[in-house]
């Protein structure tokens, strides 16, 4: 907030700034701290009597030297008096206010909504404080070309390792599970964090209520203990502030509840924190299932955090590498926590905020417009104020305080509007957002962004009808007889041109919708290589305490296939660890026989392990050779399938069956597989990447086991039923097991695809509403001209003109400033077209359909705003029209 | 004396008036004027940071009060090294004459029969 007050100290004169502008800021933040400005509403009220404060003290001074009776008055006099005056004004004209006030109402309310949005799930997406020093360190091989796309899990061992770093304040480290817990009406299943050392510190948040960890709970055999989050604490224990202290059954052990988290706070979605209860030399060092999040200590940054792990990376790779080869040329990698959790949505994010700019830039020119109109309506009033020895500050001040009056009413509205789409904006959101506990809301910040964003009005609305005021000479304008009252030559340029921008930037805004919306659409057309059809996908993670072992997890998991294949409603099934469209486990590949690879980039391929039912179940195509079956036991010779990326990007030519692979960290030492089907590509990466190469390999012949795997099923019509189905089939071989994440094939499909979706959406919605604010100054301007011309018409009918020639006159005006709008709009867009790279699919910024259809429509839309002025025109009669005067 | 100066002598605001009567008491920096000026009039007048600066500057520009010599150094934790200020000659002038002034209208006030049944004295 400070910032945009330091940003507000601007309004004053530089050397009165200077003077105070430091003890200013101290005394604002000093009035913040008083009672009367406390809580939410505080600070809304702080916000605003500073803004009005700092705004009506700056008119003051800056009107200082002109103002003679300086003392005669109170302050806060003339500016009652100005405001009364804009208020009578308004009145008298009320159809004016109504439009300028919805203008304003538009485009700051839409800017503050967007903002909000962009705010609660871009730039602040969680409420810890100081959030972008909160760290997730993940795990990167650098040569195997991408880097982190998820939360890269690590070791406790290592985890020890970079616990040490000096540049982390604070660090702990996580694994998730499931567990049972009670002690409300019914044991509930949920999603459980196993921590080594106490979060709270980290995050920097205090618990709800209660405390965090201390070291004797999180030690081996130490105290049990447990804290919950919010929402199971509402739902599961009814909001119980006596339940702190006391004991609640984990897994059917009693544990002590020590706190319960702060609302805002959802750990990825964890429900349940427990310590993890043992320590790092009981793991083997290659077992990765802890998360690391670190807080960035005082005085240091991201790069020298990175700095860091590398040497300990390095050190590391020295000690143990000849243990376990993949630590050779590692590199541990810190990233800001909500860039790792989170799909980095920034530019898409950035994207929108500019385009509901745009869309206030239009709504201020529209009513600059609009009070120029009237200010050259006014001039003569001007003139004999002037005249009588009225100050040019002085009215000046008048004017924008009447602009202000509006702007204050036009952003109350506005803020109404966007705190209603800020809340339903949350239905918009998909769930891999909210799980975390993201939610948009209004807040101080975007209460801060709406006055911002009407102190931005106010100053756009104001400069040029302010600068044109100050221009008026008493003596041209009241020698000036009543009818030519249209302002003179340059008020209509001023106009005109205004007209022309505000065509230009609908015509930016409208050209960018066309280009997201086919942009969008051309993902959905992607063919996505499988049968999507009536698929269900959910996700089983086995507790390594139950399964030990590879053996115990396999057999989990083939019962669970065989079981699931078994059910009526289910066509196939299948198992694996991971699917299109947000496959990210990735491996080294060596192909035996190819020549060593000349790049600097090692081949890689995704690598997924599939049961036998995978790919029948998920509708993928075979090309060649066949599908696992039952000749793949564990001890039969290691087969793979591959998909046509990886033929065409690393077998050069070759037959691919019988060809030999290996994969892995270290590929070199990794059993060969030999490739015995081949299968069509899939939108592996993302609809919006190309397919990449991809290896399966069988669920048997996986080496490490894989506790969580994905099952997929493909149904014969109604995925709830199945769903309800394969779940009593999960719980006939484990009652404890949960089933989760469960969506169907399509949602994951449009999961994938959602930033697009949104922000297509939104700049539509822009668009639509640029074009409106656009039709109402077109129409606003052309009226006016009609208006004063209306002599002229008159004269011109007298002589015989005919009507359709007067409507033609009129039309053709408004085609010209509509064509030079479409001009430099659309050069706009062939400029700015670059940075939009990321977020168009399939289109060019020079697409010649979204062009034509653009211009179609700004010329339709300039047509039905123009189309009722010149009727009007055409309707004037001769005779009353020369009898105006 | 200069018409400007007549100008700016008499009336006085309320606000400008309160903030030279808490000067009076001796020298005090700009927050230290808001906090006395608040106590004094009951919380009537609040003076907000900028109207509050740009009083001072105003008050110094027209001769009635004028900054004390640097009297503490920024310390840790402050931003800003903070100005004291204090009445001029002019400024005292000017108080006794509000002052004086504002008397005379409340000695009429008390006088009024009129007000008085009203209770308004």
């Amino acid at each position: 907030m400070i910032r945009v007050w330091r940003l507000l100290l601007f309004a004053y004169r530089a050397d009165f700034r200077r003077r105070h502008g430091a003890e200013i800021l101290a005394a604002i933040a000093a009035e913040r701290a008083l009672p009367r400005y406390r809580g939410a509403a505080g600070s809304i009220r702080h916000a605003f009597h500073t803004a009005i404060d700092i705004i009506v003290s700056a008119v003051r001074q800056r009107l200082a030297p002109r103002r003679e009776k300086f003392f005669r008055s109170r302050p806060m006099d003339t500016v009652r008096q100005d405001v009364r005056y804009a208020l009578r004004q308004l009145a008298r004209r009320p159809g004016f206010a109504a439009i300028a006030i919805l203008s304003l109402a538009l485009g700051i309310g839409g800017n503050t909504a967007v903002f909000g949005i962009v705010d609660s799930f871009v730039l602040h997406p969680f409420a810890f404080p100081d959030a972008s020093r909160l760290l997730i360190v993940g795990r990167s091989f650098p040569k195997l070309s991408a880097g982190t796309d998820f939360i890269e899990v690590l070791s406790p061992a290592e985890y020890e390792d970079i616990r040490q770093a000096r540049s982390f304040a604070r660090t702990a480290a996580f694994d998730l599970g499931n567990r049972n817990i009670s002690g409300g009406d019914v044991p509930d299943r949920v999603f459980t964090a196993f921590l080594i050392d106490d979060p709270f510190p980290v995050i920097g948040l205090a618990p709800f209520l209660g405390r965090g960890f201390t070291a004797d709970e999180l030690k081996p055999n130490g105290p049990p203990a447990a804290i919950i989050s919010h929402r199971i604490w509402v739902s599961r224990f009814h909001a119980d502030r006596t339940l702190v202290g006391k004991t609640i059954r984990v897994n059917g052990n009693a544990a002590t509840l020590v706190g319960v988290m702060p609302p805002a706070l959802l750990l990825v979605g964890t429900d349940l924190w427990l310590p993890w209860g043992a320590t790092a030399d009981r793991v083997p060092r290659n077992m990765r299932n802890f998360s690391v999040i670190a807080r960035l200590a005082r005085g240091e940054s991201l790069a020298s955090a990175e700095a860091e792990l590398a040497a300990i990376a390095g050190r590391i790779a020295g000690d143990h590498a000849a243990q376990f080869p993949e630590y050779t040329g590692w590199r541990l990698v810190p990233q800001p926590f909500a860039h790792a959790v989170l799909q980095d949505a920034r530019p898409a994010g950035l994207l929108v905020l500019g385009a509901v700019a745009l869309v206030l830039f239009i709504a201020c020119a529209n009513l600059a417009s609009l009070m120029l109109a009237r200010a050259s309506g006014r001039q003569r009033e001007l003139a004999v104020r002037v005249a009588l020895g009225a100050g040019r500050g002085r009215l000046a001040q008048q004017l924008v305080t009447e602009i202000a009056v509006l702007a204050a009413a036009g952003g109350a509205a506005g803020l109404a509007l966007a705190s209603v789409a800020i809340r339903a904006s949350n239905a918009l959101v998909p769930a891999q957002f909210t799980s975390f506990g993201l939610a948009a809301s209004v807040n101080a910040r975007i209460a801060g962004w709406c006055l911002l964003s009407t102190v931005a009005a106010v100053f756009l609305v104001g400069i040029l009808p302010a600068l044109q005021s100050g221009r008026t000479e008493p003596n041209d304008s009241l020698k000036q007889d009543a009818r030519s009252t249209g302002g003179g030559r340059s008020a209509r340029r001023l106009r005109q041109g205004l007209i022309v921008g505000e065509v230009a930037l609908a015509v930016v805004l409208a050209l960018g919708a066309g280009l997201l919306l086919r942009s969008f659409l051309n993902l959905q057309r992607v063919d996505s290589g499988l049968d999507a059809g009536s698929v269900v996908t959910m996700r089983l993670t086995l507790p390594q305490e139950k399964y030990r072992g590879g053996d115990a997890i396999n057999a989990f998991f083939e019962e669970l296939a065989r079981r699931v294949e078994e059910l009526p409603r289910i066509e196939r099934a299948g198992l694996a660890s991971q699917f299109p469209p947000q496959a990210f486990i990735r491996f080294r590949v060596i192909v035996d026989g190819a020549p060593p690879p000349a790049g600097p980039t090692l081949p890689a391929a995704y690598v997924t392990v599939a049961s036998r039912g995978y790919i029948p179940a998920i509708g993928m195509r075979l090309r060649a050779g066949r599908l696992f079956d039952e000749r793949d036991s564990p001890t039969a010779p290691h087969v793979a399938i591959v998909n046509d990326a990886f033929v065409s990007r690393y077998l050069g030519g070759r037959a691919a069956l019988g060809t030999r692979i290996r994969v892995g960290n270290d590929p070199q030492k990794a059993a060969p597989a030999e490739i015995v089907g081949v299968v069509a590509n899939t939108v592996n990466a993302g609809a919006s990447s190309a397919p990449m190469p991809e290896v399966f390999v069988p669920m048997e012949h996986g080496r490490d086991a894989w506790n969580q795997l994905f099952l997929i099923a493909r149904t014969n019509g109604d995925p709830a039923a199945a769903v309800a189905a394969i779940r009593q089939a999960v719980a006939a071989i484990d009652p404890d097991q949960p089933i989760y994440a469960v969506q169907t094939l399509s949602q994951a499909f449009e999961t994938d695809i959602v930033t697009q979706r949104v922000s297509a959406a939104l700049v539509t919605i822009f668009a639509a509403v640029a074009l409106t604010l656009a039709a109402i100054g077109i129409y606003g301007v052309t009226a006016y001209s009609v208006r004063t011309r209306t002599q002229e018409i008159g004269i011109r009918m007298a002589m015989g003109a005919e009507r359709r020639v007067v409507v033609w006159m009129v039309l053709r005006q408004v085609f010209a400033l509509v064509a030079a709008g479409l001009a430099l709009g659309t050069g706009a867009v062939l400029a700015l077209g670059p940075f939009a790279g990321s977020l168009l699919f399939g289109v060019t910024p020079i697409d010649p359909v979204t062009l034509a259809s653009t211009s179609a429509l700004l010329g339709a839309v300039a047509l039905a705003a123009a189309w009722w002025p010149a009727w009007i025109a055409s309707r004037v009669d001769p005779v009353v029209a020369l009898r105006y005067e | 004396m200069s018409p400007r100066k007549a100008a700016l002598r008499h009336p006085l605001s309320l606000s400008v008036t309160h903030i030279l009567l808490a000067l009076a008491d001796g020298a005090l920096h700009g927050y230290a004027i808001k906090q006395a000026v608040e106590e004094r009039s009951a919380g009537e007048i609040r003076l907000g940071p900028g109207t509050l600066y740009e009083a001072i500057q105003r008050l110094e520009d027209a001769g009635y009060i004028e900054e004390e010599s640097a009297r503490d150094q920024p310390r840790d934790g402050q931003e800003a090294q903070r100005r004291y200020y204090r009445l001029t000659p002019d400024g005292w002038s000017v108080l006794r004459t509000e002052i004086r002034h504002l008397a005379r209208v409340v000695d009429h006030a008390r006088a009024h029969a009129r007000l008085r049944r009203a209770g308004l004295t």
